[in-house]
């Protein structure tokens, strides 16, 4: 049922106001399965827009159906996903993408990330980019440290709202079109995942997609930055995820 | 098991006693399905072993051209069969002549969730409940004439309840089975539709959504009508069971209430769940599939994440610190030091009913006196004998005072020096006792 916000304060009244502006704040995207959220910022969405202009941000909109906050000041701190994070998300879009998980109502496992990331990059090269200073290091290890890496930025992402970790009560049989226990790893994938191919989506070249992006501040490009050689310790936020200890954590740009 | 076909730990234990186990490899699946086929077209209710025989090769012609010893592995399935209890030897003449064998219950439902599509449709359901009405309705007049009689309640009531009603209930949640096993079919379809012809698809998919959303939603308004209708019946001939007094009764009963519930709980469930799903689908083909119709940009994605399609980049992200939340705390008590409960130093005094020593002593050395001592060193050496070593020479002075007390005590200038015992010296008096005019 839509509401009718007459003003702005209308909006920040709203009992669903402060947590919504908390989530996108810490950079969570907001899609129609956040069903309160999204509803309050459909209904407000005129007086928002200029409410977060003021703090020097956008509340962007998108046709797929989600909500995030675009810092364009430094009035609020903005971050930059790190390299992990952006090939994980990389390979969620492209399952989310794919007909089998519309078979599955968006479900995937952690397992079909790693295979997805294994098909499109290769085992080395996941390895490669996801443990750089590592020389020599055996297989088996290096193997474990990836999927662990997976995993944390699977986490990370979830908290951004790109995915749903999936959880069913105790004693509920998981349904194909339903869901899965947690402990199975299993996603249920969100439409804000098309942000990372927003730069392919368009007909234009992706040179040409990626400067509009970037002068629009939607990315920064990076150098060819392995994933954990960029700095420790400025993991801020909900996106934040705590490390393995071993010195590989998977940081965020801050600017 | 069927005796504890209620009780799942029960169940379980008796499966793992029994070992029981299937293994049904797709010749011996073939072979019973068409065992099962030629059953119902020559209207056979047993083979003889030729015909099982002829009916297995057959079944390896097809399956598995080539086969060899056709005979010796009839014989072997045929075996295979009976100990899974899938056959079962009906002619009980043993060794005398050949034997005639029938498919079990066992291999029949295995053949008809194969072959029968009992899917659960608007007709099929209708038909089905409105029985189920009319039986449950003759069911509860029955229980309305059968009084406290517990072999009418056995064979008006009981009976019908546990036979017919149950088999009519089940035979809607199997056609429930049916249907979630097709809806299933459905998604792999429309996986299978979107992957031969992505943009073209968009027609079917929708088609095959939104059929069976239109299924779900009739059927489910049918159940939500007919369960209602059924179970204000039920509840009726619960409350005669419940005054009949019959157990069997209450049980069958409460059976059937409790798979009435099952069957409504189904429809909602399953529309809820198909929902959700019909949202996704028409969100991926409205998002996904019209907006990128030659279905490039999977590819485009893939060169992006190679690397292969431009420079890496990374998305920009709102990252406002968490605001410091002051936690609303009970300010600290002050912490008290640690002390023991406050006691007066000195003791009060109290009265003591305990012996008065200057009282003894003054006994001791009156009847020292009165025994006859007159000096001091005798009436110290009487009463000294009475303490202590060590407590002697204190005593001594006591006895001195209190010999001065009670007697008149005489010295002369010099008064001389007399041992009371070996270790004891002390200046010697005469005493006289006061009666002989001594001073007090």
């Amino acid at each position: 049922m839509t509401r009718g916000f007459a003003m702005l304060q209308d909006v920040i009244m709203d009992p669903d106001f402060p947590a919504t502006d908390l989530a996108l704040r810490h950079g969570r995207h907001i899609d129609r399965d956040d069903a309160a959220r999204y509803a309050l910022l459909l209904d407000g969405q005129e007086h928002l827009e200029a409410f977060y202009r003021r703090y020097g941000c956008e509340l962007i909109y998108k046709a797929d159906g989600y909500f995030y906050l675009l810092p364009t000041s430094d009035a609020l701190p903005r971050r930059h996903l790190g390299v992990g994070d952006m090939l994980v998300g990389q390979a969620l879009a492209l399952l989310y993408l794919d007909p089998a998980s519309v078979e599955r109502g968006g479900l995937v496992t952690k397992e079909q990330v790693i295979e997805q990331l294994v098909t499109v990059l290769g085992g080395d090269a996941l390895i490669r980019l996801f443990l750089p200073k590592r020389r020599r290091i055996d297989e088996r290890l290096a193997q474990k440290m990836v999927r662990a890496k997976v995993d944390e930025a699977i986490r990370r992402l979830a908290a951004l709202g790109f995915a749903e970790a999936i959880e069913l009560p105790a004693g509920a049989a998981p349904r194909a079109a339903g869901g899965a226990r947690a402990d199975d790893g299993r996603l249920r994938l969100r439409p804000a995942l098309l942000r990372f191919a927003e730069p392919v989506r368009g007909l234009s070249a992706p040179a040409e997609a990626l400067a509009k992006l970037v002068a629009d501040g939607e990315i920064a490009l990076v150098d060819d930055a392995p994933a954990d050689g960029e700095g420790e310790g400025d993991e801020a936020g909900e996106g934040g995820g705590d490390g393995d200890g071993d010195g590989d954590d998977e940081p965020e740009l801050e600017t | 098991l069927s005796a504890h076909r209620h009780d799942p730990h029960r169940v379980l234990a008796v499966v793992a006693e029994r070992r029981l186990s299937l293994e049904l490899p797709t010749l011996d699946l073939g072979f019973v399905i068409a065992l099962h086929v030629r059953a119902q077209r020559a209207q056979l209710a047993a083979f003889d072993e030729q015909q099982l025989a002829d009916i297995f090769a057959e079944v390896c012609t097809a399956l598995e051209p080539g086969a060899e010893h056709l005979k010796k592995r009839a014989t072997y399935a045929i075996a295979r069969l009976r100990e899974q209890r899938m056959l079962a030897r009906v002619d009980g003449h043993g060794l005398v002549r050949t034997g005639e064998y029938a498919l079990t219950r066992l291999a029949t439902g295995i053949v008809e969730f194969f072959l029968e599509e009992d899917v659960l449709t608007r007709e099929s359901l209708t038909l089905l409940t409105a029985t189920l009405r009319t039986t449950l309705a003759e069911v509860v007049a029955a229980a309305e004439g059968a009084g406290t009689v517990v072999e009418t309640w056995q064979r008006a009531v009981v009976g019908p309840l546990r036979v017919t009603v149950s088999e009519l209930v089940a035979g809607i949640e199997r056609r429930q089975r049916g249907l979630d096993l097709q809806q299933e079919e459905f998604q792999a379809e429309i996986r299978r539709l979107l992957e031969a012809d992505w943009f073209g698809a968009i027609e079917r998919c929708q088609g095959l959504l939104e059929s069976t959303s239109a299924t779900l939603r009739e059927l489910n308004e049918i159940l939500l009508r007919e369960t209602s209708m059924l179970l204000a019946l039920v509840h009726d001939l619960e409350e005669l069971a419940l005054g009949s007094g019959v157990p069997d009764a209450e049980d069958a009963v409460q059976r059937v209430i409790e798979q009435l519930d099952r069957i409504a709980a189904w429809g909602a469930s399953r529309q809820r769940a198909w929902s959700e799903y019909f949202q996704y689908v028409h969100r991926y083909l409205r998002d996904v599939v019209r907006l990128d119709p030659s279905r490039a940009l999977v590819q485009r994605l893939r060169d992006q994440l190679t690397g292969t399609a431009g420079k890496p980049f990374a998305l920009t992200i709102a990252g406002a610190v968490p605001i410091r939340l002051l936690r609303t705390v009970a300010p600290p008590r002050d912490q008290l030091p640690v002390v023991r409960p406050k006691a007066p130093r000195e003791k009060e005094p109290a009265a003591d009913d305990g012996v008065d020593p200057q009282e003894v002593l003054d006994g001791q050395v009156q009847r020292a006196l009165d025994g006859g001592r007159r000096t001091l060193a005798a009436v110290t050496g009487a009463v000294n004998d009475e303490v202590a070593e060590g407590e002697r020479y204190v005593m001594a002075g006591r006895v001195a005072q209190t010999a001065a007390r009670l007697a008149r005590a005489r010295a002369d200038r010099e008064r001389p020096w007399v041992a009371v015992d070996d270790q004891l010296v002390i200046e010697d008096w005469r005493l006289a006792t006061t009666g002989q005019g001594g001073r007090r």
